[in-house]
């Protein structure tokens, strides 16, 4: 009693099973096994969202150097950092609360944590692909205070095969 | 061991070679007390001591299996030479036959030896074989030897307690607590107190309640465990009708622990309650309820006595079920699943959650309860058996929260209900891989892939909380050696519906194909080889795990005397009379029965058999290139199967050969002997053994089965079934009909018959019939 009935907790081996479900129902984006693999390596930026300990939310963000140029879904699943860049921005590769689940504050409470993240490690800028269509996601990271840049990356999400598999790059500033 | 003066065989140099190899083995230097001992028997090679040793060192540094040839031969020589009588029964401990150990100790002692402690091994040995009566007079003994300890007084009061002499079990205990009371120290205390309360454990049982009463008001000081007190004490005041001092007493036992469910009828009889009108207990649980508002019993029960017609019962269900679906207790379902016993309350229930679930929920913030409500739901129309609205529901709710490990347990249940077991395991590892650590949903995912036949997915699934050996493939070894009998029973059972569906698909090669397949054909052999190898295996490990259960307690017959824990002895002693006749156990049974039945009816139909062998070996030479891939196949899968270190007989071929080498019928008679008394209310119990009996021609005990299935499956004597009605036809056409049967026996067996089931003379056997077709 008296604890948060939103909370974080790290992923993990064990329950790398439930971020995968999370990302699977909520978002049209799919990774692939390494991705996941890598997520539980030490040292990444993740967390899992408990709602009255139901897990309903998850994030993944990492550091990269943004001269480094993202064109499409697929060079992000496979994009090394280039070595001799040191990163200067936060990209957040997949961020998802269960529909039902909305509303409650728990969006807030992981974006927090990578706001954090990022400020621990020195880091001014936080960076995301936002699908066209996607007015909610949109309306919500502008609502958190992350800027819409004007240029659209063309095809970013081809691969999904959906209309207007055009994103916008949004940027929050800390 | 003490030895014995000179025997006159020998003159004096070998006679203290003799001493000398004995002191040897007492040391544990086998193979120097060998040397002596065999230089004796070179001397004379029936001496009968020697033999003896012989033996017993043998068993220790030798083939096992040698040694029992020199114990047979001595105690041939000499049966009652003391000597010679203790060496066989130390032989028969080390090979756990504790009734020829039993019988060998004893003889010992008969012949006048010496050496006392043979009688506490003695008694060790009538514990462990259940002969109550000659252990009283063993530990009576070895008391009259020892007297100094309390252990000694405490194992004569056990032995007399299990022949039922209560009185005198209870003296015993009286006499060592006067004599011991003024040297009692600190560390005695527990013991002390435990032996108070053994002492009442027997009073109670003799029924001397006003005795044991007053005795546990003396000893109140000397006992330490205030439950057992206070729970024996309300126990005698109710029997002893002062019911009014048991209620105060069964209320104090509630102050300690409100959630114990069994006090509170306890307390209703003291209160003479529970003939009373339900308003009326209702307020007395309302009462308490207010005392222990954070307990579960005084909200439930209620439930269980109000009529499921009236108001009452509607208000009280509604409140006990909604706010634990508001809180998003996983339980819910279960915690009422006991009240839909009776269906009207089922149906109650069912409209108290509808009710919530279209008119609250809707209004409600927090998500959970929605899908705790659909979980209630879900469960709720499972068990009502009507299958779709259960998925309508769960669907439902893991749309809601896919991430819900508990949604795809149910999921799963209820695809399994449908019968898809392939389907139910899929569903049930998906849900597993949200949460590896799980172990609940990993224990249900292994049972719902053995059910599927996926045996091998099953062992990997649950070998993530096994400990894996080195270079162990699977955790298949430490699920032996951890006794995981459920795992090994749904195995065997697995491989068993694999092997009958190779069978099956054996016998439709051979009828629909006018050419045989002959590469088809081995392989199915093989496989129906290997399969039924394995479940005759796995089913054989169980009975081998019990074996291990009955003998394991064979240390506390003298461990528990020493601590003084009686009490917990005797549960333990009453607890191993009956493991034969627990669910595992029957179960590796029963599917042991079917596999020698069908071993059985084949040895009657020996040609075929010996075709299939034929044909094993003709085209095992054939094609050498593919064999050398097939044993690699072959290596690798006895790697997953094996059950200990260095299995010799990994695949059960060995088993299954040698058991269709010998008499397939009395092995299994053999396994349903502790039955007949341990599982003599078990219908399993009485079908095998009328079929076993049947076939041996024992026509008596086959027609005393028959009537006591007759009994187990028919408690009222009121129905006429099938099941009873074929048999008896069977017994008496299978008797008249055997020529080599005894014409007495089969009068006798007819007359039982009619006397036990009047009609049969009454009608023809086809009246007959149709009047037991229920």
């Amino acid at each position: 009693m008296g604890r948060d009935i939103v909370a974080l907790d790290d992923l993990t081996v064990n329950n790398v099973g439930t971020f995968q479900k999370i990302n699977e129902v909520v978002l049209p984006s799919r990774y692939d096994a390494a991705w996941y693999q890598e997520a539980v390596t030490p040292g990444q930026i993740t967390k899992l969202a408990f709602y009255a300990e139901i897990p309903v939310g998850a994030i993944k963000a990492r550091a990269f150097n943004n001269t480094h140029k993202i064109s499409s879904l697929e060079s992000l699943l496979r994009f090394q950092l280039p070595s001799k860049n040191i990163p200067n921005a936060i990209y957040i590769e997949s961020f998802a609360v269960l529909e039902k689940y909305r509303g409650l504050g728990i969006g807030s409470k992981l974006l927090n944590y990578v706001i954090e993240e990022t400020k621990s490690r020195f880091i001014h800028e936080i960076y995301i692909h936002v699908h066209v269509d996607n007015k909610e996601a949109i309306e919500w990271y502008l609502k958190k205070g992350f800027v819409k840049k004007d240029e659209v990356i063309k095809d970013y999400y081809k691969s999904l095969e959906i209309p207007n598999p055009d994103a916008y790059i949004m940027t929050l500033a800390v | 061991m003490v030895t014995k003066k000179a025997s006159p065989i020998f003159a004096s140099k070998e006679d203290s070679n003799f001493r000398e190899a004995l002191k040897l083995y007492d040391a544990k230097q086998y193979k120097k007390a060998l040397k002596l001992v065999e230089g004796n028997l070179k001397k004379h090679s029936h001496h009968a001591e020697s033999l003896a040793l012989k033996g017993c060192i043998t068993f220790h540094i030798g083939a096992k299996q040698d040694a029992e040839p020199y114990i047979l031969k001595a105690v041939e020589k000499e049966p009652t030479n003391y000597l010679v009588n203790h060496l066989a029964g130390l032989y028969y401990r080390s090979v756990e036959d504790y009734h020829k150990a039993a019988k060998w100790l004893k003889a010992a002692n008969d012949n006048g030896s010496p050496n006392k402690p043979i009688l506490r091994d003695l008694s060790f040995m009538q514990s462990q074989i259940r002969d109550y009566k000659n252990l009283k007079e063993s530990r009576q003994l070895y008391l009259e030897h020892q007297p100094g300890y309390r252990a000694n007084w405490t194992g004569l009061a056990v032995a007399q307690h299990l022949n039922k002499e209560y009185h005198a079990a209870v003296s015993t205990l009286d006499k060592i607590e006067n004599i011991i009371k003024e040297h009692l120290t600190d560390a005695d205390m527990y013991e002390q107190s435990e032996c108070v309360l053994y002492k009442h454990q027997i009073l109670s049982e003799a029924g001397d309640y006003e005795r044991a009463l007053k005795a546990l008001e003396n000893d109140k000081d000397s006992i330490k465990d205030m439950l057992s007190y206070m729970e024996y004490k309300a126990k005698y005041l109710l029997l002893l009708g002062q019911k009014k001092e048991a209620s105060l007493i069964y209320r104090e036992l509630l102050k300690r622990n409100p959630d114990n469910i069994s006090y509170y009828p306890l307390l209703e009889t003291a209160l003479d309650t529970t003939s009373k009108p339900e308003e009326l207990r209702l307020k007395l649980y309302e009462k308490l309820g207010r005392y222990y508002p954070r307990s579960d019993p005084p909200k439930f029960i209620p439930l269980t006595f109000l009529s499921s017609e009236g108001d009452l019962f509607a208000k009280k269900a509604r409140d006990y079920i909604i706010p634990q679906l508001l809180r998003g207790v996983p339980a819910t379902f279960v915690n009422v699943k006991p009240l839909y016993l009776n269906p009207k309350k089922s149906q109650v229930i069912e409209e108290i959650v509808l009710d919530f679930y279209q008119h609250d929920l809707p209004k409600l913030e927090n998500p959970t309860v929605a899908v705790w409500t659909e979980y209630f739901l879900a469960q709720h129309y499972l068990y009502k058996n009507d299958l779709d609205s259960a998925d309508k529901h769960i669907d439902l709710a893991l749309e809601h929260t896919p991430t819900l490990v508990e949604l795809y347990i149910v999921k799963a249940r209820i695809i399994k209900h449908r019968g898809d077991y392939v389907k139910a395991s899929e569903v049930m590892d998906e849900g597993r891989k949200l949460d590896l650590q799980d172990r609940f949903i990993n224990s249900k995912t292994t049972k719902y892939l053995l059910r599927a036949n996926k045996v091998n997915e099953a062992i990997d699934c649950i070998s993530l909380f096994t400990k894996l050996d080195e270079d162990a493939i699977n955790g298949c070894k430490d699920l032996h050696t951890m006794q995981v009998s459920w795992v090994l029973v749904e195995s065997a059972e697995a491989y068993t519906r694999l092997y009958h569906e190779y069978q099956a698909k054996l016998n439709e090669l051979r009828n629909c194909e006018a050419e045989e397949n002959e590469e088809l054909t081995q392989e199915l052999l093989e496989n129906i080889e290997t399969y039924r190898g394995l479940a005759l295996k796995r089913f054989t490990s169980i009975v081998k795990l019990y074996k291990i259960f009955y003998n394991d307690q064979y240390d506390f017959h003298s461990y528990c005397m020493r601590r003084g824990t009686p009490r917990d002895y005797i549960d333990t002693l009453r607890w191993e009379d009956k493991i034969h006749s627990t669910p595992i156990y029957t179960r590796a049974l029963k599917g042991l029965s079917e596999l020698y039945f069908e071993l059985y009816s084949e040895s009657l139909n020996d040609n075929e058999e010996s075709s299939q062998e034929v044909k094993i070996k003709k085209t095992n030479k054939k094609q050498k290139k593919a064999k050398a891939q097939m044993n690699k196949k072959k290596t690798e899968f006895i790697a997953r199967v094996e059950s200990e270190k260095e299995d010799a007989d990994p695949l059960g071929a060995k088993l299954l050969h040698d058991l269709q080498n010998s008499d397939v019928i009395e092995a299994l008679f053999e396994l349903f002997k502790s039955l007949i008394e341990e599982g003599k209310d078990l219908e399993l119990t009485w079908k095998v053994l009328f079929k076993v009996y049947l076939i041996q021609g024992k026509y008596v005990l086959a027609l005393q089965a028959v009537k006591n299935l007759n009994k187990v499956l028919n408690p009222y004597g009121e129905k006429k079934l099938r099941e009873i009605g074929s048999r008896v036809v069977e017994l008496a056409t299978t008797s008249k009909n055997d020529d080599k049967a005894n014409a007495a026996i089969v009068k006798v067996v007819e007359k039982g018959l009619h006397s036990a089931f009047p009609e049969f003379e009454q009608l023809s056997t086809d009246e007959f019939l149709e009047l037991y077709n229920q």
